[in-house]
């Protein structure tokens, strides 16, 4: 189950950039609501990243919860 | 004082299964969030997130707002088309708005299916209750404030509305108006009726948090990612936008309707203006009781134990005061220890704990936060959840 959450980080990591890409490209070409989607989806893609972080025991729980 | 009737109605029965229903649906959540990341344990916390979304959202608009029958309309047009990133953030306002909704809605049905409105919580759920008013009030007014056919349409409705009300109705609509009719007052009027309300919404978060010491007040960062994260991109995807400009000849007969604001303006397709104020003064009135005349089922009647109200075990408080600050609804105080404990630890303690009853919920919270076995549930003991999980590893 790790190695399957550690895949998962990577693609989604991977996807993280693609989207930081595309803000980039839509801030360049002024296409405002493109890149603010991106923005979101990065954002979105950053909270399944922590998930898996925290299946992973890689991050919390709290000290004091364990 | 709050009370509870104990009987095993038809009512207590269904509050009962909505009760597991939530608890299942808990044990499901589980399964693919831990449960420090449970969203449904956060759900006044993801309020306070989308009310916050909202305020920062909400200031970045009103730099380019202009409250005037002539400029609103074009403003807002602005802001979606010509400042960079404007139709984002309108969006971001937009979705936020329906979101606080959502998660006020959900806050209060979960409290109410799992008894947290009884007793000493009844002043989270009255102030709750004002919380989920103001809000519909500031996002209803936020749709006049674009100054659509589709406000245009609302406003009209909305002073049938004041003006079905006796005796100070004709008043109300004036002062709304600012005049006899809409005019250049009104917007600003609006304006104001959006943006006050707004924050006195901290106020009585004041309020709301009163009663409890540690009240969950923010999701954890997973959630903050993803609500934050889900807001810009519906906003990035499905934008904001705006009906026709509104003009004193239009009169449009429908809208694009919005079932977390408009509800009451839907009413009026089989109800008058005056039926629907009645409705909504009647539900109002009914949630704000509801923490007063809620029939539940005692334990025994549902099926499990009845805990007693939390007991210090003298000879074991070591005075560590970890119970004192996980208790959220300052139960337990500390007092000056009249003696040693009888264990090593409580040998030197200087305080401790004392249970005030008529605040006890029986949550058992305490029993976790101490150390040293120095509390007790009196009716449910350790050998009790000893001999349970005994039972249930067995089955």
């Amino acid at each position: 189950m790790q190695a399957f959450y550690g895949v998962g980080i990577v693609l989604l990591s991977g996807l993280a950039l693609a989207f930081a890409a595309g803000i980039i490209i839509g801030e360049a070409t002024d296409r405002w609501y493109f890149g603010g989607a991106l923005v979101g989806a990065l954002l979105i893609t950053y909270s399944f990243i922590i998930l898996l972080l925290r299946k992973m025991g890689v991050i919390g729980p709290r000290k004091a919860e364990r | 004082m709050s009370t509870v009737t104990a009987d095993s109605s038809r009512y207590g029965r269904f509050m009962t299964g909505l009760l597991r229903i939530t608890l299942r649906l808990d044990t499901f959540i589980h399964t693919l969030y831990p449960t420090d990341f449970n969203p449904l344990y956060y759900t006044g916390g993801l309020s306070n997130l989308f009310l916050f979304i909202l305020v920062l959202s909400g200031i970045f608009l009103f730099f380019y707002y202009e409250a005037s029958l002539a400029a609103a309309f074009e403003s807002v047009r602005y802001i979606s088309d010509e400042v960079p990133y404007g139709g984002i953030i309108r969006g971001v306002h937009r979705y936020a708005a329906d979101g606080f909704i959502v998660a006020i809605l959900l806050h209060l049905f979960r409290n109410w299916f799992t008894d947290r409105h009884l007793f000493s919580r009844d002043n989270p759920w009255i102030s709750g209750m004002f919380l989920l008013l103001f809000g519909g009030l500031i996002g209803f007014t936020g749709y006049q404030l674009v100054w659509d056919e589709r406000a245009q349409v609302l406003t009209t409705m909305f002073l049938a509305m004041l003006r079905s009300i006796p005796l100070a109705g004709d008043g109300l609509a004036k002062i709304f108006m600012g005049g006899v009719g809409i005019g250049e007052g009104t917007l600003v009027r609006i304006l104001f009726l959006h943006i006050v309300p707004a924050s006195t919404l901290y106020v009585m978060l004041w309020w709301h948090y009163l009663r409890l010491r540690h009240p969950k007040v923010w999701p954890p960062g997973v959630w903050v990612l993803l609500v934050v994260g889900l807001v810009f991109l519906l906003a990035g995807v499905i934008p904001a936008t705006s009906g026709q400009p509104a003009t004193p000849a239009a009169r449009p007969t429908s809208f694009p309707m919005d079932v977390f604001f408009m509800v009451p303006f839907w009413l009026l397709n089989w109800l008058s203006p005056g039926a629907v104020v009645v409705l909504g003064v009647l539900l109002f009135v009914g949630g704000l009781a509801v923490p007063y005349f809620s029939r539940r089922e005692t334990a025994p009647q549902m099926g499990v134990r009845h805990a007693g109200v939390a007991q210090v075990i003298d000879g074991n408080c070591t005075g560590c005061e970890l119970c004192y600050f996980d208790c959220p609804y300052n139960a337990i105080v500390m007092v000056p220890s009249p003696g040693p404990g009888l264990s090593k630890a409580a040998a030197n303690r200087t305080l401790l704990a004392v249970i005030l009853e008529s605040r006890c919920v029986e949550c058992g919270i305490c029993i976790g936060a101490c150390p040293f076995e120095a509390l007790e549930l009196p009716k449910f003991m350790e050998r009790d959840v000893r001999i349970e999980i005994a039972q249930a590893v067995q089955a």
